[in-house]
């Protein structure tokens, strides 16, 4: 226990970073699940006396164009942003994970081809890619996680390829086949445990973006749309009212997308830097 | 002699990753079960109509014949018609990219500027001071949604402080923009002495630029600063040091060390920045690509989107030949042979 | 007074672990070395036995969590260590210079070759940029490099790897140095060019009268080259002394195993060739650091060795070594 206690120590010692990035993450999936002990107000429910009231006692946030109270849509909100980053990053991860060791692996025309899609995919900025493919799909949340998992595999899939691919000529490998072992064997057992490190260490910031994209493409009205209390769609709604003065509604949202974000980027961040063996230490 | 000679091979390598281009984008419009058809007809259209219209898209016909008529079609310039504007797809999107270039330009080109040199020094001072307070806020700017910006910026710079034009588009509705001569309404009214506009267009820059130059800095920031505490970590600043060359000669070998990637990095962040810019110009009305393209996409415009997204991938690909080409130019190893 | 007189120098590495500990390796226990004009030291040891470590210390050039903790270097009577980094830069590659390894990693690569003489010159001696170039070319002609004019313009990765290294003798000899440091100066160069290497090196440190330290794990080297030797274990100068004593007569059992590991007195090759375990930096045994591997070690070596003279200039640091007697250096037997 006081391994544990030390070892907590020395990783927040050595990245801030993370640490930090890991409290803000806790605070929204606390938020996120238990979203019913924090919100004052239900969060679809409109008080049409009270339409676009500035932020006060009974409104912390405010109530937007319908009367609803915004800081409890907020709050609400935080489920949508783990709803649909955790699904979609763990989509990635078993589309381009398994993608990625296959390819490294066997290399030949099937990595070929694979690589050359990859490649001619990334001539297309993902955020139009993913808004051109939502768009065209059909407009419901399934679609923006499937879509986002999608759109995010081909990260994990060079990550894990190029570790596989310099694994591969080494002597374990080499002895694990001598031995003959089956394939899925070699994969799964020998190769996957040691050409996981970086791709996982990408998580963080592959979730990261999945949340900022979801929010994007709800700003745009696409993939999920009011009343549904997602920051996205929130800011979207307060765009109009930013410049009459009405700035709560759109800028509270905004604020909590930006820390859950950044919170994600600090953990992914932190942990890169921990992995990194040639990180500088001072003393 | 050699030099056109890598120029014309590197064009030719290009060639089979436009193709792949042409036939993501083709994939891409047809990947849903979005039916343009529909739309074109409207709700009140007869099965007959349909036929009609689908026959007329070409739609009955087997797909792989569709990408062929596609494919050369685009060839030949045609991209289709926009039924959103009845006008050919290419026209509209020749008229606005030019729009579009100058705010990516000043965007990046700002954000480039204030991006390497902090990276640079953040490696220099590796966790001192100067370079944890550049990593959150590189991070930060990777954090913020660039749409948010713009409206905190409107709100703050315009209806608070009365300092910034609406967003609405490149110049005042009540300014009649300048000739044509580049296409920038800034640089034109510049070049034609007209005071008016020229102040006008950059108080309508200001702000979209700013946005643009903050969110691509974040990551030019960061893998500048990477890159360069890679390149201080080589053995060539090593041996450097050890033959007691002064710290500014020895940051100038890192810069010059660092230059390629650097660039090879903003080069392939472009495509992605591209992105971010439609959003800018969303939110600021701006009237160019961006916008055009958004807008298609939402109100699913089948050809435009195509036409839209073709086009962003072909610029891609040029600033990747660009890149290509330069990096060439600058690097003593390359072999042009 | 001594070129160069290192004393009880120790440099350990310090930092933090996963676990939040604080993890001190000691990779320099007390080093003492001296070296005066016209003579060559050999520094001897197995990898990972401080060799360059001691080099980089000399010069000022360590990284974190790399420390000096104790010790002095005195060059021609200026202490070095407790210079400031701008002064230490202004006598490394003018007074001291280096050749390294991995001649074609360190020369900048986007710059010719001519230029590069040119700015190391600039740099410390300065004067006329014509003064430099012929400077450069001089030093070019020197080493060896055919065709010094045509080959002013060449770029770092156009080079061999035996031309690169000529270069870095020429960079490093083109402030004339009193003290040249070359580490590991033909590791992963062919076997024909080694020979001339070192050949140029001995013609050059006797031409401008410099001291000169090679370090390197080749027996054979030391042997052909170096007037002195220093045979480095765990960190620490076991034995110094004249090479040819040395090595017909080694008092050490450290340097005892060395020679004995192959036949022909040549490359040491893996540690694993000696027997034993290499030393644990981080948990150094007290007394002799050679006692785990040694075969003669006895309760005795849990203080420290004192450090013997065996001869006139032949020292060891060992309990069971005889100092001199009879004028002849002996052993134990």
């Amino acid at each position: 226990m006081a391994r544990l206690g030390n070892r907590i120590r020395g990783i927040s010692r050595l990245s801030p970073t993370a640490t930090a990035g890991v409290i803000i993450i806790l605070l929204f999936g606390v938020l996120a699940l238990f979203s019913d002990m924090f919100m004052p107000h239900d969060p679809v429910s409109s008080f049409t006396d009270r339409i676009l009231q500035p932020p006060s006692a009974q409104h912390w946030f405010g109530t937007d164009g319908n009367g609803m109270d915004v800081f409890s849509r907020v709050i609400y909100g935080a489920k949508f942003g783990f709803g649909i980053a955790i699904p979609a990053v763990i989509i990635a991860v078993l589309i381009g994970v398994p993608v990625g060791l296959i390819a490294g692996y066997r290399g030949g025309l099937l990595d070929e081809v694979l690589m050359r899609i990859f490649d001619g995919l990334r001539v297309f900025p993902s955020i139009i890619l993913a808004l051109a493919v939502v768009a065209a799909t059909g407009q419901s949340l399934l679609n923006v996680v499937l879509v986002l998992g999608f759109l995010d595999s081909p990260v994990f899939a060079r990550l894990v390829r190029s570790e596989v691919l310099a694994l591969r000529s080494s002597i374990f490998v080499e002895s694990a086949i001598a031995a003959g072992n089956p394939t899925w064997r070699i994969l799964f057992l020998h190769l996957l445990p040691n050409s996981i490190q970086g791709a996982m260490a990408q998580t963080a910031v592959r979730a990261a973006w999945a949340v900022r994209i979801s929010a994007t493409l709800a700003f745009l009205g696409v993939g999920i749309q009011a009343p549904t209390p997602e920051w996205g769609a929130m800011i979207r709604q307060g765009a109009e009212f930013m410049v009459s003065g009405q700035w709560w509604v759109a800028i509270f949202p905004g604020i909590a997308l930006i820390l859950l974000v950044f919170g994600l980027n600090l953990f992914g961040d932190g942990i890169q830097d921990i992995l990194d063996p040639r990180r500088r230490v001072s003393k | 002699m050699n030099f056109s000679h890598f120029i014309f091979r590197r064009t030719l390598m290009v060639i089979p990753l436009l193709v792949g281009v042409v036939f993501l984008t083709f994939m891409l419009v047809r990947v849903g079960g979005l039916d343009p058809v529909g739309l074109l007809a409207g709700p009140t259209a007869t099965a007959e109509e349909f036929k009609m219209i689908r026959e007329e898209l070409g739609l009955d016909q087997p797909l792989w014949k569709q990408f062929v008529i596609y494919a050369q079609n685009v060839i030949r310039g045609d991209l289709g018609e926009s039924w959103l504007s009845n006008r050919p797809v290419l026209d509209d999107i020749m008229a606005r990219s030019l729009i579009s270039l100058e705010l990516l330009f000043w965007g990046i080109g700002i954000g480039t500027l204030i991006g390497v040199p902090m990276g640079l020094r953040a490696a220099f001072r590796p966790n001192g001071r100067f370079d944890q307070t550049t990593r959150i806020l590189s991070l930060l700017g990777f954090s913020i949604p660039t749409y948010w910006l713009g409206l905190v910026m409107l709100f703050v710079f315009f209806y608070l402080l009365r300092w910034a034009p609406p967003g609405m588009g490149r110049i005042s509705l009540m300014i009649s923009p300048p000739d044509f001569i580049t296409g920038s309404y800034l640089i034109d009214s510049l070049l034609t002495a007209d005071w008016r506009a020229a102040h006008s267009a950059l108080a309508h820059l200001i702000l979209p630029v700013i946005c643009l130059a903050i969110v691509s800095a974040a990551p030019i920031i960061k893998q500048t600063r990477a890159i360069a505490l890679e390149v201080i970590a080589s053995d060539s600043v090593r041996y450097a040091r050890a033959c007691g060359l002064q710290t500014r000669t020895v940051r100038s070998i890192v810069f010059k060390n660092s230059a390629t990637p650097i660039i090879t990095f903003v080069g392939t962040e472009i495509t992605g920045l591209v992105g971010t810019m439609s959003l800018i110009e969303y939110v600021f009305a701006w009237g160019g690509l961006g916008q055009y393209g958004l807008n298609a996409i939402v109100r699913g415009d089948f050809t435009a989107v195509q036409g839209y997204v073709l086009t962003l991938a072909l610029f891609s690909v040029l600033v990747f030949l660009v890149v290509d080409i330069i990096i060439a130019i600058i690097e003593p190893r390359v072999d042009l042979s | 007074m001594n070129l160069l007189s290192v004393q009880d120098l120790q440099t350990h590495f310090i930092f933090r672990d996963i676990d939040h500990q604080l993890r001190e390796a000691k990779a320099l226990n007390k080093v003492n070395l001296t070296l005066n004009s016209g003579q060559v030291l050999g520094i001897v040891g197995e990898t990972g036995a401080g060799k360059s470590l001691t080099a980089q210390s000399i010069c000022g050039l360590l990284r974190p969590p790399a420390k000096i903790v104790g010790g002095s270097v005195t060059f021609q009577g200026r202490e070095l260590l407790t210079l400031p980094e701008d002064e230490i830069n202004t006598i490394r590659g003018a007074e001291i210079a280096m050749v390294v390894q991995n001649p074609r990693s360190s020369l900048d690569p986007l710059t010719q070759i001519g230029a590069q003489l040119v700015r190391l010159h600039q740099t410390h001696t300065g004067g006329p940029l014509a003064g430099s170039r012929k400077k450069a070319l001089d030093m070019m002609q020197a080493v060896g490099i055919p065709d010094p004019e045509g080959r002013f313009t060449a770029w770092p990765h156009e080079l061999s790897g035996g031309m690169a290294q000529r270069v870095l003798i020429a960079m490093a000899l083109i402030n004339e140095p009193k003290l040249l440091i070359a580490d590991e100066p033909t590791t992963g160069l062919d076997v024909t060019v080694q020979a001339q290497i070192l050949d140029l090196l001995n013609e050059l440190v006797a031409r401008f009268d410099m001291g000169c330290m090679i370090i390197t794990h080749d027996l054979g080297i030391v042997a052909h080259y170096c007037d002195q030797v220093a045979v480095m274990f765990a960190g620490e100068i076991v034995e110094q002394g004249p090479t040819r004593e040395v090595f017909l007569t080694p008092a050490h059992p450290y340097t005892q195993q060395l020679l004995a590991a192959t036949p022909e007195r040549l490359q040491l090759g893996v540690k694993s060739q000696l027997g034993g375990q290499p030393p644990d930096l981080f948990n150094l045994p007290t007394g002799c650091l050679s006692q785990d591997r040694c075969t003669l070690a006895t309760e005795k070596c849990g203080a420290p060795p004192p450090l013997i003279e065996i001869s006139k200039g032949h020292l060891a640091r060992c309990h069971f070594v005889k100092p001199a007697e009879k004028g002849r250096s002996k052993s134990n037997e």
